[in-house]
């Protein structure tokens, strides 16, 4: 059969195929002995249908049909019509039946079966509805070919699809799978429309769609039988798999991944152990911690008491509601003024805005460094020193009020101590803290410095064991002040808290700390201390004003870790920017109890009594470096 | 055209035999004398059953909103026997039954699209052997068709008879790529269809 391209028809227009008029099947081709011939003017029956649609339909055909005809107006009763109502005839409303059906299919992928038995699928397009409704197929193929030319299912050759027109006289049968014949909803937009292209959920929602479907269990496609399974996994319950193994033989990919690029590298040293038992011991505290936060209580197992308020989007969504976003809160704000975050430490001290602390400027080196040189100085001085620095820094006025800040923040600790020494390292405090503070870690080895001298010059009254005691949790605020005031402390503090991965807050401390010793009588030497040992790498310190003797090893350490510096001694036994330092054993900063011992390069001399008290904590436990970033080390030297 | 009678009553359950061996049992939804067509929706097998069974008043209900059912428009001489199965209600809503051209067009459109795109992977001329590779090449790599070639990520080659040997062009990251493909899906498709294809 060749199916011809629509030649037009006599008469009048096809029920719904008009697309704005452009579509225009008028009639069939001679060719097929169609009805081509057939010029009677039948009464164009316009398909009527209801509402709005039905005026575009007369609209556009408006050109071809002298009459509108209202097939329905007879008997149909359904197919209201607000045309004029010329009744066709008693079987007018089958027919109106019978266009609303076709008009239903137009979209839909339909069979057309004809007479000699093939089967041409396709996309209904059009009917001639005045006729004998021939069908226009869109998009067709033979499926089957029936005629004795082919008895084979398939051609040999796949074809393309074309556009085809069944006239009446071949048609059979057109069998249109799922459609929706009874009534339609209103249309609501694409969700209405596009039931059988996307359901989208909120179309599934709106519309009621009653119609269950059944449903199959998914069984693969014939032949993919030998597709990997998705988790093969052994007894173990490991996955057996290896995808870049299986990439490579199928393939030929190399994988080039290397874990250690995108974290940091794990250094499996003989002290391993201790700091996954110790980073294990501070996962469960964490974990098992008491929270009011119904996410993190959920997380943790932990039942916070059924509230029935909470759906789904309270108890599951990460979006905050209760809080006031519109405004930016820096990191710090967030944290209580008690400091009671390490991290948040140097932000905290911040809060009140002293720019100058805030920025970590060179000046902030300088005058930590110049700060150290005091504290250097002060600390070789031994007991004289105290007053020499104090003097200086007692000039370091302006900060004071940082000082305040941090004093009293750090009196929310539960130091007692604290009172002591606010009046004088609070000049220092101020210096040294700024660049303390300004990087947090390196802040406060400064600020440790600065009190140093101060400290030294007033004598730490209340440096005693009390200082040992400092936990962990302190803020690293605390720590500046605090371990100026408890050198002992500080050290052990430290230790926890770098334990804690907390920033070595108190390296500042140190050196007021041990000047604080220095005037302390009470030795806090911690007897489970390790002993201090030389660091051969650690660089010599040589401070910018030289206010005291270059440190043989020290000097630069002062200022900043080399990368394989165990010990960030800041000030007594304050390690600052500790890592996981595979070395650490090895070069681990051994505070002597011998303030003689300086060249350690971390010990300042300067505080015989109060070296000892800080190495102590520092050395009992690993010390657990921050990857060395540090440029600067703002700890004391000693 | 035979048993004009009875292909009136709309809403009558028959079942049919066509000339052209065709059977199906479906409810009438409308019958137009004058081309002789027959509209009919296939129901659901468990409606069917339900109106064999009870042949209650009501018989098969309406087609429900959103319901979807296959329609048979069948030309009345083609059918060669049917019998009635049951008497059921107009299973069309005359009064509900609207018409959204524009949502039909707007389908037709998208239907028209789609097809149009699966139509992209069906190459003219080219034996179903070569379809089946592209078929499967198409699952993991963007291709085309360019005459009986088939292009993939526009830069490597296969020619007839696709085989590896076949693959030509491209980066050889690429046309190895290709290449391992086409082995596997050719080894998978005489593994399933043995002797299926030339």
């Amino acid at each position: 059969m060749s199916w011809m391209a629509p030649p037009p028809w006599p008469t009048s227009s096809m029920c719904p195929s008009f697309h704005g008029g452009a579509y225009n099947q008028r009639g069939l081709n001679t060719g097929l002995g169609m009805m081509s011939h057939q010029q009677q003017i039948a009464p164009p029956s316009r398909g009527s249908v209801n509402g709005f649609p039905h005026r575009k339909l007369d609209r556009e055909g408006s050109g071809r049909h002298e009459s509108k005809i209202n097939l329905v107006r007879s008997s149909s009763g359904g197919f209201t019509n607000s045309e004029n109502g010329i009744k066709l005839g008693h079987g007018s409303h089958s027919r109106d039946r019978l266009i609303y059906v076709l008009t239903q299919l137009i979209g839909h992928h339909v069979d057309v079966h004809v007479k000699n038995g093939s089967i041409i699928s396709g996309i209904f397009h059009a009917t001639n509805s005045d006729k004998d409704f021939g069908v226009v197929l869109k998009m067709a193929q033979v499926i089957k070919d029936g005629s004795a030319r082919g008895q084979r299912y398939a051609d040999d050759v796949v074809k393309k699809p074309e556009t085809m027109i069944i006239p009446a006289r071949e048609l059979v049968q057109v069998f249109a799978k799922d459609v929706a014949l009874g009534v339609d909803e209103l249309p609501k937009g694409p969700g209405h429309d596009k039931r059988k292209d996307l359901l989208i959920d909120s179309a599934i929602s709106r519309s009621h769609y009653l119609e269950e479907r059944e449903l199959e269990r998914w069984a693969p496609d014939e032949g993919d039988s030998e597709c990997i399974e998705l988790e093969k996994y052994d007894r173990k319950g490991n996955r057996s798999w290896d995808q870049f193994e299986t990439n490579a033989a199928l393939f030929g990919v190399k994988s080039t991944f290397n874990e250690e690029i995108y974290t940091t590298k794990l250094e499996r040293g003989p002290h391993m152990r201790e700091l996954e038992k110790h980073a294990s011991r501070i996962a469960r505290e964490i974990e098992g911690e008491d929270t009011k936060d119904i996410h993190l209580a959920e997380e943790r197992g932990l039942f916070l008491g059924d509230d029935l308020d909470h759906d789904e989007e309270i108890k599951y969504s990460a979006v905050r509601r209760d809080t006031d976003n519109s405004k930016y809160k820096p990191p710090f704000a967030k944290i209580p003024s008690s400091t009671c975050h390490v991290d948040s430490f140097n932000r905290t001290v911040n809060i009140d805005p002293k720019d100058s602390l805030a920025c970590s400027s060179k000046m902030d080196e300088e005058s930590s460094s110049h700060i150290f040189d005091d504290t250097d100085a002060s600390a070789t001085i031994q007991t004289n020193s105290v007053s020499q620095p104090t003097s200086d820094h007692l000039s370091d006025r302006p900060l004071s009020n940082d000082e305040n800040r941090l004093d009293r923040k750090l009196s929310k600790e539960s130091n007692e101590n604290m009172d002591n020494r606010k009046l004088q390292p609070e000049n220092n405090l101020s210096d040294g803290a700024r660049p303390l503070i300004s990087e947090g870690l390196d802040g406060r080895p400064s600020s440790s410095h600065a009190y140093e001298p101060s400290s030294s010059g007033q004598g730490f009254k209340s440096r005693e064991t009390p200082d040992l005691t400092v936990s962990v949790k302190h803020p690293s605020a605390t720590e500046p002040v605090t371990s100026s005031q408890r050198p002992g402390s500080s050290t052990s503090s430290t230790s926890e808290r770098i334990a804690a991965n907390s920033a070595a807050s108190a390296p500042g401390l140190s050196p007021s700390s041990s000047i604080g010793s220095l005037t302390s009588e009470k030795s806090t030497l911690n007897p489970n201390a390790k002993e201090f040992k030389l660091n051969p790498n650690a660089k010599s310190f040589t401070p910018s004003a030289s206010l005291r003797p270059p440190h043989p090893t020290s000097s630069d350490a002062s200022y900043y870790y080399p990368n394989n510096m165990p010990a960030a001694p800041l000030g007594p036994g304050l390690p600052v920017g500790m890592g996981f330092p595979p070395a650490y054993g090895a070069q681990s900063v051994m505070y002597n109890t011998q303030p003689g011992a300086s060249p350690q390069g971390y010990m300042h001399p300067a505080g015989p009594q109060y070296g000892q008290q800080m190495m102590m904590g520092g050395q009992t436990r690993p010390v657990y470096y921050y990857a060395p970033e540090m440029q600067q080390y703002r700890g004391r030297n000693f | 055209m035979e048993a004009g009678g009875e292909e009136f009553a709309i809403g009558v359950v028959i079942s049919a035999k066509t000339t052209l061996g065709e059977e199906f049992e479906g409810q009438i939804v409308a019958f137009d004398r004058p081309s002789n067509l027959l509209v009919i929706h296939i129901l659901p097998k468990s409606l069917m059953l339900l109106t064999r069974i009870s042949i209650s008043q009501e018989g098969v209900g309406r087609a429900e909103r959103g319901e979807r059912r296959n329609v048979r428009v069948l030309k009345a001489n083609y059918i060669r026997e049917f019998s009635v199965v049951s008497k059921g209600d107009d299973p069309l809503d005359p009064a509900g039954c609207m018409l959204d051209l524009n949502a039909i067009y707007a389908r037709e459109d998208a239907a028209l699209r789609q097809a149009e795109i699966e139509a992209e992977r069906i190459g003219v001329g080219v034996t179903p052997e070569a379809q089946s590779i592209f078929d499967a090449l198409s699952k993991t790599l963007p291709v085309q068709w360019d005459k009986t070639d088939i292009v993939v990520m526009k830069e490597v080659r296969v020619r007839s008879p696709y085989l590896p040997e076949n693959v030509s062009g491209g980066t050889a990251a690429a046309n190895e790529r290709v290449k391992k493909v086409i082995d596997f899906e050719r080894k998978r498709l005489h593994s399933r269809v043995p002797g299926q294809f030339s």
